[in-house]
Parts: structure tokens; sequence; C-alpha cells
């Protein structure tokens, strides 16, 4: 985050702001269905969909990530491979963003907490956000108030008893969520306090976010736990700590590591784009003369990327990226070599 | 557990000033390095040294490359995901397994052909100089065990004093200057410059003395036809007896027993070799 | 008849080599370190320090041992990737018998049950042939103590003289060599010494390759303003940046160093002072090389005479120097005279028993050394004394409570042992740490003698290639599952921790000797109820030989990093370097200079087969891969054999790199890929041979026998070289596996030193260098 602000991040930021509050106005039919008491958790969230999309706004505009956009999205709707792109679309969805099999091939135990994390952390969106915004609410229905009917954006839908198991995973999706969450947190933290390189190359940003995760979810259980067993006492006291973390969480994330899952769906454009590399010529290392990547790609990279970077590595005769990265090193080696006459 | 620290003699709690030096020109290309560096904590099962053959039909000469971790890295400024970092070791970290997004920018860019295309994982991968060993003051796995220390981790004094040559940290490859934390070993200071075009620097073209006169060594044909002996009948030929020496003397027992089979296996060879 | 119950098609894929590629557990497995063991690798007499890493009673992974003096952490890939021979599918738990009825070709049957049949068939073949028709094959990667063990087992046990150890295919032509000269056989200087030498010259020896560690001493000697002199027929990785690089025609080394020396009497490069001092022998070793000009070493070996004066300058002018030789010059029927002749420049011009001087053989076997020096060799007794020797007899009979009869005669050396049994003369064998069928010239021989055995018995931890022929083979017990001492290639005495016990029933290799003997009727020969007990007794049998153990001790030995015999008296320093006193253990106290004349090798090139054939190693493998061959990532590195040849040969054959070739001799023929190469003579091939059945390059060596040291021609002989087909024309089965069964995990060219160029279609892995 530089020090000036970015004005046309600015600029995004606050529109998204402004269209999430006309979305909360719409769907609660004019804030009538808003609760009041969860106006905290809203300002988390505007302050997060600014924050996330000022800093997307702002890395969607550095040169490399501006060409992968372009290039993906030309890639995606280029006409010659368009209908296989599409094809493709469910399945890499499925396997990259949802199921996350690519982290399964790092580590399974990973990909489970992975995925204990993810699906936690889904669950408590979709039930939390539309709460918060007013687009769905729960009325008791008849007298003895064990029946309940859901309404979305005011308008009735199902009615459900409280007592039933249904209606037990409804009022209890929170609870889920949360374990499902701390099932993860902890399968990180013992994999990581156990084993000493990946304690090396951690830092503090790796921490916070499952910090905040267990913060979170255990504030969430506990308010669970004061009104089953403890006859709400310190009910209040909970609820309070509890928004004080999930607002907090809202508001990290544009800034650590959970930024990654607005940044991972890039892997789509990515594969497009070597898609369309692959499509199309490649280039050929100017010493051995094999292909080691799309012209596509390293066009970009020479002509705009590292220029735009501040980066300068013409040669006379062309560039030094030209020479395919294991020739890079051979001739790097003599070089080198040459500078020792043969024997350092 | 017991943990790496207890081991170090005298582990200094970090890197120190001690820097990381490749010498190509020592490498014996055995492949130690390559075999220990999946052994490091940061990447286990996953070796990210480089070691290529620079031409094995010419030479036997091997390159040994670790991550040259650039002050400006080329890999982490071309990356659209932010996905490399530099800490404040100055080490460029391996990319951050939530964001590569295995486009190989990163791969394609860096100007000395250092990180890996991990396809099985959808990353990229490369050398953090086992920061787990460095950071505490451990070298790294590539150079403890490295036989001929064309890979080196050490102090600058401890280097003048047991080295020949000067320690130098920046590469040109074209119009870019390139400075790096890990050292290359040259005789006289002054930035390497790097560009296509070169051949292997064999310290002779022609190791066998192929072009040097009478000791002409493509000899397939014309090594002398001596018929097969058995050992004992070697060794009943006597020394000296085949080929015929020639020139000043004729040798402890040039003309033992059995010489004469040797004696035409030392004619032909003498016509052979002397045309 | 000892035959393979099942084809070896079968028994490999029963029995392995498999390949193990990950610690237990796998690469992500958290093991809670339970044990770091301060210890040695167990592959080559560098005896490099490591510390394994031990969890749950398996060796999990290790670290560099830094403090360790002789490689301060610096290991090989070898060593590197030592601890996956541990925890192998491989390994052998239970005891094995011959049953070609059984699906897996041996049955697991009770150690009483395998123990008792072993001791049953050696009185029986005793009793029906004589004494010396059972023959014992035991091996020098064993410590000292087993190696002692084993040899007092085959005389006070067995009561055969036929005892012999593989170290015939290693050290022997060097032990010659060193006991004419010196009177002590091992190499008089600490590797210490190397750095401070102003010549080094290597001869016959591919460092990088095969003592990998010792390269950093080479270098540090140039660092210090070192030249460095090279002779090999191939320009091996340490050749390629050599002052001067000697370039040779294989089997030709004694006329090249005769040459120098020629060149040195020539000059008047000679230490007077010191060779009328302290040299016997001089005049009679100039005159044989009297006739050896330059122009005419040139000749016979394929040098350019400039280049044979320009070393001899060199080596002559220098302050100091060292020659460093290995196999190379040893593999040979002149073995013994060659290593004569190079120890003889070293004598001329004074360089013995001073800092940066001396002549050093480069020991191969992980205890190459100390196994030699204690007994198991068939021609010494403990301590390194003669076995002819009425004063040695008469000691050791003592320290053992025997008598001179028992301690039988000088026998059969190994080679020799093998025709032996191939003539019907020895009918029983027992073998451990011996893998003949891939190690020994001429494969084919070796394979149909095996056969014709009445017993044979094996101790291994993995099934080898000769344990096929096994009729019982009793799991034995790896170097890290045991304790004792080794000697390193410097003389230093160290000691191997335990870092685990053997798994399943597998027992340690001491155990099932000392079990055996009592089934033998020795067991009061035998009473020791640890290992230790047979070091300490080791020590007194060794005291006053030439190897002097006796001041030594385990604790002292790991205190001060290791103890350089002779180590006489308790409190004794060790001795680093010996002839410090220029006292030489020869009867006349002088050294003495070997008169050396040239002799060819035992086959010559000719019409039929005009290519020279040398066999060496390549530095991922150790000997014959008995152990290596089951690690994965050491097979990756250099899948299988390739033949080594020069372009300009390649051309005449229209051979290109990965074309398959078949190479054949008098004794067999093999095919392998080729790879084309300008660092290799034009004359001369080179095949690496770890590899057995058909990949075995000892299909095509001759059995011929250096006389004196019984050392096997591996090095030389004559072949014939045709193409066959492109790329996996014809391939066995296993070669196949390997070579698809382990893709590399990155998209970049290949990580490992592939020698084509990216992009390619990968054609077989060209090694980097390999060795002689």
């Amino acid at each position: 985050m530089g020090v000036d602000l970015d004005r046309r991040a600015v600029t995004w930021g606050l529109v998204a702001v402004a269209v999430t509050v006309a979305m909360v106005i719409l769907g609660s039919a004019g804030l009538r269905w808003f609760d009041a008491a969860l106006v905290g958790y809203l300002f988390g969230v505007l302050f997060a969909i600014f924050g996330t999309v000022y800093r997307y706004a702002v890395w969607l505009r550095r040169p490399p990530t501006a060409v992968m956009r372009r290039r993906g999205w030309q890639a995606f709707f280029d006409r010659d491979i368009r209908r296989g792109n599409l094809r493709m679309v469910p399945g890499l969805v499925g396997a990259n963003l949802l199921a996350q099999s690519f982290i399964s091939k790092r580590s399974r135990l990973r990909w489970i907490a992975h995925q204990l994390v993810f699906w936690g952390c889904v669950l408590a969106v979709l039930v939390t956000f539309p709460l918060v915004f007013g687009w769905f609410h729960f009325e008791s229905v008849g007298q003895r108030g064990r029946e309940y009917q859901a309404f979305v954006a005011g308008f009735g839908t199902i009615t459900f008893g409280s007592r039933t198991p249904f209606g037990w995973v409804v009022f209890h999706l929170l609870d889920i969520s949360a374990v499902l969450v701390l099932a993860g947190v902890f399968i990180f933290l013992s994999r990581r306090l156990r084993d000493p390189g990946a304690l090396a190359v951690e830092r503090a940003n790796d921490f916070l976010p499952l910090a905040g995760l267990f913060a979170v979810s255990v504030t969430g259980i506990m308010l669970t736990v004061s009104n089953l067993w403890m006859e709400g006492r310190f009910y209040t006291f909970i609820t309070t700590l509890h928004a004080l973390t999930v607002i907090l969480g809202l508001m990290y994330v544009p800034f650590g590591k959970l930024f990654h899952i607005f940044q991972r769906p890039a892997n789509l454009g990515a594969e497009f784009y070597k898609r369309a590399g692959a499509h199309g010529p490649q280039q050929a290392c100017r010493e051995c003369g094999a292909q080691f990547a799309s012209a596509l790609q390293m066009g970009d990279l020479k002509e705009e990327v590292l220029p735009q970077m501040g980066f300068d590595y013409r040669l006379d005769d062309g560039h030094w990226q030209d020479v395919c990265p294991r020739c890079r090193r051979r001739l790097f080696a003599l070089a080198q070599s040459a500078r020792v006459g043969g024997f350092g | 557990m017991p943990t790496l620290t207890e081991y170090v003699p005298d582990a200094p709690g970090e890197m120190g000033d001690r820097v990381f030096v490749v010498d190509q020109s020592r490498c014996i290309g055995c492949q130690a390095c390559v075999q220990a560096c999946e052994e490091c904590g940061t990447h286990r099962g996953h070796s990210m040294m480089q070691l290529d053959f620079i031409d094995r039909g010419a030479t036997v000469q091997t390159v040994p490359l670790i991550c040259m971790h650039c002050a400006d890295p080329t890999c982490a400024e071309v990356c659209p995901a932010d996905a490399i970092k530099q800490n404040e070791d100055g080490i460029v970290q391996s990319s951050l397994k939530p964001r590569c997004i295995a486009c190989w920018n990163c791969v394609n860019a860096c100007p000395f052909g250092i990180p890996k295309k991990m396809f099985e994982l959808d990353q990229m991968m490369k050398c953090d100089m086992c920061y787990d060993r460095s950071s505490v003051g451990l070298a790294p796995m590539c150079a403890s065990v490295c036989p001929s220390q064309a890979l080196w981790f050490g102090t600058p004094q401890e280097f003048d004093a047991t080295r020949t040559g000067v320690l130098e940290d920046t590469m040109v490859f074209g119009g870019q200057y390139v400075r790096t934390k890990v050292q290359v070993v040259v005789h006289e200071p002054g930035p390497v410059a790097v560009a296509p075009g070169r051949r292997y620097t064999h310290w002779t073209d022609d190791p066998f003395g192929l072009d040097e006169g009478p000791a002409e060594a493509d000899v397939s044909r014309d090594w002398p036809l001596a018929p097969a002996l058995s050992a004992a009948q070697q060794r009943q030929a006597g020394p000296g007896a085949w080929p015929v020496a020639h020139g000043a003397g004729a040798g402890a027992g040039a003309g033992g027993v059995g010489g004469s089979a040797a004696g035409d296996a030392g004619d032909s060879r003498t016509e052979g070799a002397r045309p | 008849m000892a035959r393979p119950p099942l084809t070896e098609e079968e028994l490999v894929a029963r029995y392995g080599p498999h390949l193990n590629t990950a610690p237990p557990g796998g690469w992500s497995a958290d093991a809670d370190i339970d044990r770091m063991v301060r210890t040695h690798c167990c592959f080559c007499g560098q005896q490099c320090g490591i510390i394994l890493k031990v969890a749950d009673d398996e060796v999990v992974g290790f670290e560099p041992w830094y403090e360790f003096p002789f490689n301060e952490g610096k290991l090989c890939p070898k060593g590197v990737k030592r601890y996956l021979q541990g925890n192998h599918p491989d390994r052998l738990l239970e005891p094995l018998e011959r049953d070609p009825a059984a699906p897996r070709g041996f049955r697991e049957v009770s150690w009483d049950h395998a123990l008792d049949r072993v001791a049953r068939e050696i009185r029986r073949i005793q009793a029906e042939n004589g004494k010396d028709s059972f023959a014992i094959l035991n091996g020098a990667s064993l410590t000292s103590e087993k190696a002692y063990l084993i040899g007092k087992f085959a005389r006070l046990a067995i009561g055969t003289s036929n005892s012999d150890y593989n170290g015939r295919l290693c050290m022997v032509s060097a032990g010659h060599g060193y006991n004419k000269a010196f009177g002590v056989d091992r190499a008089p200087n600490p590797w210490s010494d190397i750095p401070r030498a102003d010549v080094v010259f290597v001869a016959g020896a591919n460092i990088a390759e095969c003592a990998p560690i010792t390269t950093s001493y080479i270098w540090r000697a140039r660092d210090n303003g070192a030249r460095l002199i090279v002779a090999d027929p191939r320009v091996t990785p340490i050749a390629r940046t050599a002052d001067v690089f000697l370039g040779l025609r294989p089997g030709t080394d004694s006329a090249l160093l005769g040459s120098i020396l020629h060149v040195l009497v020539e000059r008047d490069w000679v230490d007077h002072e010191f060779v009328d001092a302290h040299v016997e022998g001089f005049e009679e070793a100039a005159a044989a090389v009297a006739g050896y000009t330059p122009a005419w070493a040139s000749d016979v070996t394929g040098v350019p005479a400039a280049r044979i004066e320009e070393a001899a300058e060199i080596w002559g002018t220098a302050a100091s120097g060292m020659i460093l030789h290995a196999r190379g010059l040893e593999h040979h029927t002149s073995g013994v005279d060659n290593v004569s002749a190079a120890i003889n420049l070293a004598l001329a011009t004074g360089r013995i028993g001073r800092p940066g001087s001396g002549p050093c053989m480069v020991t191969g076997q992980g205890n190459g050394q100390g196994a030699r020096e204690h007994g198991n060799k068939s021609e010494q007794l403990p301590g390194m004394r003669r076995i002819d020797d009425p004063e040695a007899r008469a000691y050791i009979s003592e320290v053992w409570g025997c008598t001179d009869e028992e301690l039988r005669g000088k026998g059969y050396s190994a080679e020799e042992i093998v025709w032996a049994i191939d003539r019907g003369e020895i009918k029983g064998l027992l073998s451990i740490c011996f893998n003949p069928v891939v190690s020994l010239p001429d494969s084919n021989t070796t394979r149909r003698a095996l056969e014709k055995l009445e017993f044979f018995a094996v101790v291994d931890f993995f099934l080898s290639e000769t344990a096929f022929h096994a009729d019982v083979v009793l799991p034995g017990s790896l170097q890290e599952e045991g304790e004792g001492v080794v000697t390193t290639l410097e003389g230093r005495v160290v000691k191997i921790n335990e870092a685990k016990p053997p798994p399943g029933n597998a027992r340690r290799d001491v155990d099932i000797f000392c079990d055996l003997a009592g089934r033998l009727g020795a067991g009061r020969y035998f009473p020791y109820r640890d290992t230790r007990e047979i070091f300490d007794e080791l020590r007194v049998a060794s005291k006053g030989g030439v190897a002097d153990y006796y001041g030594m001790t385990w604790e002292r030995i790991e205190e001060e990093n290791g103890i350089f015999w002779p180590c006489p008296e308790e409190g004794h320093p060790g001795t680093p370097r010996l002839f410090e006193d220029r006292r030489f253990r020869t009867p006349s106290g002088r050294a003495r200079m070997v008169p050396v004349a040239f002799r060819p090798p035992a086959e010559v090139v000719d019409s039929e087969y005009p290519v020279w054939l040398t066999t060496g190693r390549v530095v991922s493998q150790y000997l014959s891969g008995t152990q290596t061959r089951r690690i994965g990532p050491l097979v990756k590195q250099y899948p299988e054999p390739l033949c080594e040849i020069h372009p300009r040969l390649a051309r005449e054959h229209g051979i290109e790199s990965g074309d398959v070739v078949r190479v054949s001799s008098r004794r067999g023929t093999m095919t392998l890929p080729a790879t084309v190469v300008s660092t290799i003579r034009p004359d001369t091939v080179f095949i690496p041979y770890h590899w057995a059945g058909d990949r075995a390059a000892n299909q095509l060596t001759n059995p011929a026998l250096d006389p004196e040291s019984r050392i096997p021609e591996f090095k030389t002989c004559a072949v014939r070289v045709e193409r066959v087909g492109p790329g996996g024309a014809t391939v066995d089965r296993r070669d196949y596996e390997t070579r698809t069964g382990d893709a590399p995990d990155t998209g970049d060219a290949p990580n490992t030193a592939a020698g084509g160029v990216p992009g390619e279609a990968p054609g077989p892995a060209t090694p980097p260098g390999s060795g002689t």
C-alpha cells in the first residue's frame, strides 16, 4: 500500500461501496428488514469491500498483472479456441477454485485443512452477509414460537420447526462453519509448528490470519455455548467481542494473506493465456534452438512487462530473454569460467 | 527433539556477514547438491538445484547454480500475482503457495534461468538458500555437502584466507546490470558480462593431442596388430617386449623372448605413427 | 548345484533391485527425531563423517557433520542418499532356503534350521573332499572387527586356507607395491598434506567420481598455487582444468611413468642426497627406463612427447609433490609394476615422509584399508602380518590359543577361488559382502562356476545377484546396524556407531558368525559377548604388527576424531604421516625402488577386436550396486550403463549419442546406449561396471591376473563395437522400467545434468563425467 492513494482505485472502491449500499437498501426493502444491531458488521463489510476493490484495482494495473488480465480475456474470447475455453471453465473453476486440487498435490493434510477453512468461511459468508444486508431474515410463525419462516428480500419462503433437525441445522449453521474453520486452523498450526522448514519461511503475515480465524470462530461458538449452557451469561460481552473480531477480520482482508482469495481466480486467466500461447508460435532459444515458451508470452515480457518494470535486457541484436533458461545458466557459467581462466 | 542448531559449532543465530559463493569452474558435476537440496526443510522432496552440462559431447564441464538472490529480483517484478517476496535478509523466497498462478513469467524472465516449473503443484519453486538453515547460521545443504566447494558459504574473510580470486556480485546482461546476494569468483574485480554466443571453454581443444604430430591417438585401425597373448605368454614375453622400445636405447629387455610377435607389433606401430 | 531357483527376471521382480525414493513415511511425514548418530558413510574409503537422523529406530535422514575434520560436512550424492538403504522393501528379514517349488524361489526358515544346515554342509563337504574344499569370500566394506572375525572364523571354525576378500579386486596391487617399497601397505600421508603439495599428480584416479571429497583437497592445493597433472584415458572432471593432461592409452601406465622417470634421471631432477641415504635400487630402476624416451613412450602411450617432458619438468622441479593413484594404475596384469613406477617417481625426488610429499593410494572400498589388515586376506594374519612368517604365526596362534596347524596357510585369491570352483576343486562356499557375479571379470564364467557348487551360503541384507545362487541366505546387518571401527584411505581409524537394530529377524553379522562357529564346534574361540570384545582382541592381535592398533580404544578414537595407525601403546598419538624418521619397514630399512619394465596388457587390440575397453565407476553408484542400485535418486542420476565413445570412432561406425551399440569381447557381448563424447581417447571405449545381468560390463572384461597381486585386469581388454540401432532398439525389461518409472518433476530442462538440449526428446541421461 503506497502512501499516496491511487485516485482511480479510490474511485473504484467507492463505486463498489455505493453499489453495495444500494443493494442493501433495495434488498432490505428500504432498510425495513435491516437489523440495526448488525450495523457494525455492515461497516466492516463495506470497509473490506472498499479495501479489497482498491487493492485489486491497484494490483490489476501493475504491468505484469495488466498484461495477464488483458491477455487472459483476449485468449478467453479468441475465436479459434473460444469453444474449448468455454468448455474448460467449469472444470477449471471446479478443480482450481473449489476443489483446489493443486493443494492436495503439495500435501494431502494441507489440502484437507484448506478445504475445511475454505468451506467454513464460504458457509459463514453465505449465512451472515445476507443477514447483515437485510436480504434475509427469520420470523416466528404461530403462537408458540416454535415455527419459523425464512424471508428473502421481504418475501416469505419456507416455514420450519425450530426443534426439527432442519431447524437445528439452520440455527447452527454458523457453529458448523466455526467448527470446520477451527479444525482447519488446528491442522495448519500443528503442521507449521512441527515443520522447522515451514517455520523458517513463515512470517507474522502467515500467522495473523490463522489467529483471526481462530478468534472469530471461538467467540462465535461461545455465543452458542453461553446461550445453551450458561443461561446467557456473558452473552453481551461475547457478542461485542465476536463483533469486534469479525469486524477487525473483515478490515484485514484487503491487506494480508487473505487477499489471495481474490487473486487466485487470475489463475484461470493464466490458464487461458498459456492455452493461447501454446496455440500460437513458440519462442526458440537463440543458442540451442529449443522452443521454451510461447512467443506471445515472451513478446509481452520483452516488449511490455520488463521495460515497464524498469529492466533493460536488450542486446545489440535481440534480447537476453531470447536465450532459454538452460542456456542462460550455461552462458553464465562460461562467462564466469572465462574470468577465472578455467579454474577459480 | 534435537534441532538443527544444536549441532552448529558456533551458530551466530543469523546469516551475519556470511555470503554464498559460486565458482562454476570448480564443479565436478557429482550432483551431491542436487541430492542434498531436496533434504532441506523448506522444500523437502523437491530439489531446487540447477545442474547442467555445458555440452557433454565436448567437455565434462558442468554448471551448478542456486538462485542468485538479486537485489532487485526480476522474477518478483514480473510476477503478476505478487507471489515472490524478498525478506529482510535479502533472500528472494520461493513463490507463495496461495498466490502463484503458474504463469511462468518468472521462469521466462529470470536472467540466470533459475526458477523451476513444478507442473504437479501448479506452482513455481526456487531456491530460498535453505532459509531454515541459513537463517540460523547454518550453511545451506548444497554448500554443506559440495565436494568441490564450487558452492561455498562463509564470511568474506574466510574466503580470502583460503581461496584464490575475488568475489563479484554484479552481472551484466545486455543493458541490464544485476546485483546479487550470491557472489561469483573471478580473478579481477569487475562485473561479469554474460552474452550469447560463447562456446564451451575447454582448457584445450585437443585434450588427447590428436593434432600434435606423431602421437596421434586415433588409432582404432593402425594400432599394432599384436596377436592376443595369454597372460602367461605375456609374462614370458618379458618387460619391454611390446612395442619395441626404439630411439636412443633399446630399453630393458627389448629383445626379450616372444619378441617376434611383439616386434611386428612395434614395427607396424612405427609405420602407422611416423608417416 | 547352486542354480538360481527362478529366472533372473523373476528373482528381480521378487527381491529387487526395487527403488526406495523417499524417507520412511514420505517427504511430508512429521518425524520426531529421537537420536542424531555421529558415524561414517558406508560408501567408499574416504569414510566421510555424517550424522544420521533416527526416528522410531529408522534412519530418516542426515545432517552434515561439520566438525569431522576429513570432510567437514561434505558428502557426495551416495552419502547424501545412503539413508535410503534402510527401511527398504527389498530388505531380507528372515533366513531363506532355496526352494524352486516356492512361489518366491526361496522359503523362509528358522535361524536354527538355516545355521544347522550351513554347519552340516560345511562338515560334509570337508569330510568328503578335504578341508580346503570349502571356501569363504568376504568383503572390504565390513568393519575391521567383522573382517578380523571372519578371518579367524575361516581358519579356526571352518579350517580352510581358501579365504579371500573383494579387496582383491581393489587394493592388492597398491598393497604389494607399497609393501615392496616401504614394507607398509598404507597411504603414507594424511590428506591434509595434499594442500601443502606444490604439484599434485593424479594418475589413474577419477577423483571426482570415486573419491569426490578429495576434490576439495586438490582444489585447496591449487588455491595454494599447486600445479595439477592428470593421467587418464578420459578427461575426467578433475582433469578438465589440469595444467598437464596425459591422455594415455589404457594399460600403458608404466611406460608413461617410466618415461617420466627417464626424464628425471636424464635431466638430473633427482634428490641424490635422499636417494643415497635412504633408497636402494635406484640404479636398477633407472637402468630399466634407460630406453624410455618421451618419443618412445609417446608411441606406446599415445601421449604427446612434449607433454611427458612437461609433466616430468613440473614434477622434477617442484619442491614438494604428491602422486595420487587408484585403480587406473592397479587394475592391470602389471598393476603392481604400475604402482612401483609411481612410487619410483616419489622416491627419486625424495618425496616421502615430508609434508606435502608422498605417493598415496586412493583406497576405494568402505573399509578397504582396515579390512585388509586383519586377516581376511588370503596371505595375511591380523596386524598386516604375513601368513608365511613363522614369527607372526607363533604370535597369532598364541593370541588365539590355537595350534600352528589350525592357522592354515595361504590359499587361493578371490578370482582363483572361482576358478577352483569351476574346476570342481572347491565344492562349498560361504560369502558375505561380496557380489562376484557383478564384480569379478568375465561374469559368464563366474556364474557358471557358482552353479557347480554343491553348497552355497550367503550372508547379505539384500538378495544380491550372487545370492540368487545360494542354497541358504542368512539375513545380515547394514553398516548402521552394528558398531565397530573402519580405517579410512588416510590410515585413520574411525568409529562406526549403531543407529538402529537390524529389522525383523535379521541379525548382526558378528552374531551370525559367532553362532555358526559354535555350531561348527569352535565356540571356544569365539566367546565374544559384544563387538567391543572383538576389537579388544584385535588390538592385542595387531600388537607389534605393521598395522598396530594396540594403543587405540573406541573412546579415544571417537574423542580424537580418529587415530592414524600405527598406534603401538596407550597414549601414543597415532601416526598421521609415515616415515618422517626415514626408517622404512623393509629388511634393509631403506625404501626400495623396483625396476619396472613396461609389459603390455594381457589382451591387446587386433583386427578382430580393434578397440580398447576400459571400465570404471560413476559417482552415483558403489561397487556392484547391491545397495546403490536400490536407492531411487541415485539410480535416477545415472540409470543404466552407457558406452562412452569418441566422435571419431563413432563416426566410423555411424554411431550417434543415444544409439544402441553392441560391444563384444572374446568372453561376452552386451548391448547398451552409446554416448558420444570427445572426452575419451578415440581408440578406447568406457563402460561403468555397477550393473548386473545383461547390463554387466564384466561380461566383457578379461580375467587375466597380475602375477603378484592376483588382481584382475579390469581396466584393459580388446573389444569390437557395432551399432545396433537407434535409442531404445534393444533393452531389457529392467532398463525400460528404470527409464520410464521416474519422470523429472520439473518442466524446465531436466534438473539432472542431462546431455541433450531442452526440447529434444530425452535420450539416455548422459551422466556428468564418469570414472576410471
